[in-house]
């Protein structure tokens, strides 16, 4: 691959008399991946390991990011507790798929953007504390521009606007290489999230963007969304034309 | 042949302990370099561990869904496939991977015992365990003369300074595992030790001769290290951080100029301020920022442009890390801030510091260091310039010292002892002493305008 793509090279800024967080990244590339249909949760699964393997195999290769809206199902973290799912495992109302990230259950809808990341934390930083508040900053910044003020809730993981859960997060990770992301609920039904208890989290209220902006819509968002996560995580497209799948 | 431990890796420079989710292989299975053996949770972030060894899982130490502490040996891999009988025999803990699962039929009494083990292992909690210590089949001690110990009970042991030749092993091979050391000890683990400036110059002030006497009848805790002997231990991406200034300073032409200042006004001024919340940091933050203030020279940094003058005084505050490195909040504007709001930002930069949650520009924006090594009692240092800045401040503990005065009598005054390192391309020998007089003129005469 183009070594060229990752530059290595250390500039402690003008103003920074003592460069505690080494920036081994200026810029990196990645793909990127905007499908128009809406995409079933095990394809994009795929799509992921397909690239977290490469990305382990050939650590110059390049990173991927995903933003896509998926057909209504539920999904379960490793460490997933059955009690959060109010419906029989045998008899879900949904696809329930149990999914290799961290966390508690979650619904996905269309009408929820969903963001994948695959992205090598060796060249960031390999800090997965640092990974889940970056990517809550991602969606800080996106309501930011939206003009509404969202916020973290001490301890527990996700983005918060107006005391409604918007936005949740879920990673796994190997060798520092990251899958799956976040999902920020634009104009989706909540009435699946009513059959769990979201992430675990008892009586939290979860929201949508058009509670707070009245139809506010997917495309109107993702925008915003894909120019954030380029901007925090200092990525290129490696892809002028955007693709497909 | 050779036994490999597969330790709790650290998925974040702030995680202390990680909860295993799911071994993905059994005792007795087969697996490859690279291969993923277990899961580790860390709030909502998943990360699969690898073998770094082609060989067999001999044991499980911890189970799924138990915590360990970073560093900690949770499960052991060996090359061969008859080596994993003797590892098994060997171990003491239960080898069975599902111990944690305690919902399943087993008879009341192993019941008990696996609950017992598994909150012997939850070593990070502020209390010991209460849980009556039933013994579980008295492991022995192997160790032949060799100490056999993980990583991290070889680190805790040195910093608490146990002696592993005395500490009786429980992990697999009668290893020696943290919570090992800690028993030892007779303590849960240690308090983050970090050296905030803020027991100030008035700790070692306050404490006449003869307070002091009796203090020194308690010998000094024994000093802090990363490692034990023999041993080389990789730096930690802070300490990377600081090797690298602290390099770039030796391209930076510094002198050193030094000052006594006596300390009673200042001390009577800080035990009526005290009360109101204000720390002695506080006050040796406002002092200086009120002396750049009128020494804007010492304020200053060399910049390819020339002498580049910041648009404000802003103090930062040498503070050690407890697991290595130093970091340097910074005060802004510190000769305008209000010595109560002063006190409070220092605090809450503190307590940030520690959880590492600080962001770049509350440490990186620091137009001039403070260094305070005085609540060690100690009487002089100098300190190394951080790149960037035109000048530190090595503060020293004030002491009680035989003073002669112009009149010739002789008293004893406190005093302490200040050592400014400058950057001589913008801040000239006669800056730097016009600064620590006007300093020491403030601190001595003056300590009043400090509230203003």
């Amino acid at each position: 691959m183009n070594k060229k793509l990752h530059s290595f090279s250390r500039e402690p800024g003008p103003d920074s008399n003592l460069d505690l967080i080494p920036q081994l990244v200026q810029t990196s590339s990645a793909f990127l991946f905007e499908p128009e249909r809406i995409v079933p949760f095990d394809v994009a699964l795929n799509w992921q390991k397909d690239f977290q393997k490469t990305l382990m195999d050939q650590p110059f290769s390049p990173q991927a990011v995903w933003f896509l809206q998926h057909e209504s199902c539920y999904t379960l973290g490793r460490g997933s507790d059955k009690k959060n799912l109010l419906f029989d495992v045998k008899n879900s109302p949904e696809p329930l798929y149990r999914i290799d990230r961290g966390g508690e259950v979650t619904h996905h809808a269309p009408g929820q953007i969903v963001g994948y990341c695959v992205l090598n934390l060796n060249l960031f930083k390999k800090d997965l504390f640092w990974y889940l508040r970056e990517l809550e900053q991602v969606l800080i910044d996106v309501l930011g521009l939206l003009g509404l003020e969202g916020h973290r809730v001490n301890g527990l993981t996700g983005v918060w606007c107006q005391g409604c859960k918007v936005g949740s997060i879920g990673i796994g990770c190997k060798r520092w290489v990251t899958q799956h992301g976040f999902s920020l609920n634009v104009d989706c039904d909540l009435i699946g999230f009513e059959r769990i208890i979201p992430c675990g989290l008892d009586k939290q209220k979860i929201g949508r963007l058009n509670d707070f902006i009245p139809d506010i819509k997917v495309c109107d968002v993702q925008p915003l969304v894909r120019e954030s996560v380029k901007r925090r995580f200092k990525l290129k497209w490696e892809n002028k034309k955007l693709i497909s799948h | 042949m050779a036994t490999h431990d597969i330790f709790m890796p650290a998925l974040s420079s702030t995680m202390t302990e990680g909860k295993i989710v799911e071994w993905l292989k059994k005792p007795g299975d087969k697996v490859g370099r690279g291969e993923s053996v277990l899961v580790v949770e860390s709030d909502k972030a998943d990360m699969d561990v690898e073998s770094f060894h082609d060989g067999f899982l001999a044991s499980i130490v911890m189970p799924a869904g138990s915590s360990a502490p970073v560093g900690e040996t949770i499960g052991l891999i060996v090359e061969s496939e008859d080596e994993i009988a003797a590892v098994k025999a060997k171990s003491p803990t239960p080898s069975e991977p599902v111990s944690a699962d305690l919902e399943k039929s087993s008879p009341p009494v192993e019941k008990k015992v696996s609950l017992s083990d598994s909150s012997n292992r939850k070593t990070l909690t502020n209390e010991k365990t209460v849980v009556p210590q039933i013994p579980i089949s008295p492991p022995q001690v192997f160790n032949d003369g060799r100490i056999v110990a993980s990583p991290r009970a070889k680190k805790l042991a040195s910093q608490m300074g146990v002696d592993l030749s005395t500490v009786r092993g429980t992990g697999p091979h009668g290893r020696i595992q943290a919570q090992d050391v800690q028993s030892a000890n007779g303590q849960p683990i240690s308090v983050p030790w970090i050296a905030e400036s803020d027991s100030p110059a008035s700790i070692s002030t306050s404490s006449s001769q003869t307070e002091k006497s009796t203090e020194s009848e308690k010998p000094p805790l024994p000093g802090k290290s990363f490692g034990s002997r023999g041993e080389t231990i990789a730096f930690n991406t802070l300490q990377q951080a600081v090797n690298r200034n602290m390099e770039a300073s030796l391209n930076i032409p510094c002198f050193r100029v030094g000052y006594s200042i006596l300390t009673e006004e200042l001390d009577s001024f800080y035990k009526k301020v005290k009360p109101n919340g204000v720390t002695m940091t506080a006050l040796l933050a406002k002092a200086v920022g009120l002396t750049l203030a009128r020494h804007p020279q010492v304020n200053a940094a060399f910049s390819s442009g020339g002498i580049a003058y910041p648009s404000e005084i802003n103090v930062a505050i040498a503070v050690a890390m407890e697991d290595g490195g130093l970091i340097t909040p910074v005060l802004k504007n510190a000769d305008e801030t209000a010595l109560a709001d002063l006190s409070r930002q220092w605090a809450d930069l503190v307590k940030r510091a520690r959880n590492k949650q600080l962001e770049p520009h509350e440490y990186s924006t620091g137009t001039f260091t403070l260094s305070n090594l005085g609540m060690f009692g100690v009487d002089r240092f100098d300190a190394i310039l951080p790149p960037g800045t035109g000048a530190i401040l090595a503060v020293g503990g004030s002491l009680p010292k035989v003073v002669a005065s112009k009149d010739g009598s002789i008293s004893i005054k406190k005093q302490m002892q200040v050592n400014l390192t400058a950057d001589h391309r913008v801040i000239y020998g006669a800056d730097g002493a016009l600064f620590l007089k006007d300093l020491a003129y403030l601190i001595e005469k003056n300590p009043h305008s400090l509230s203003s």
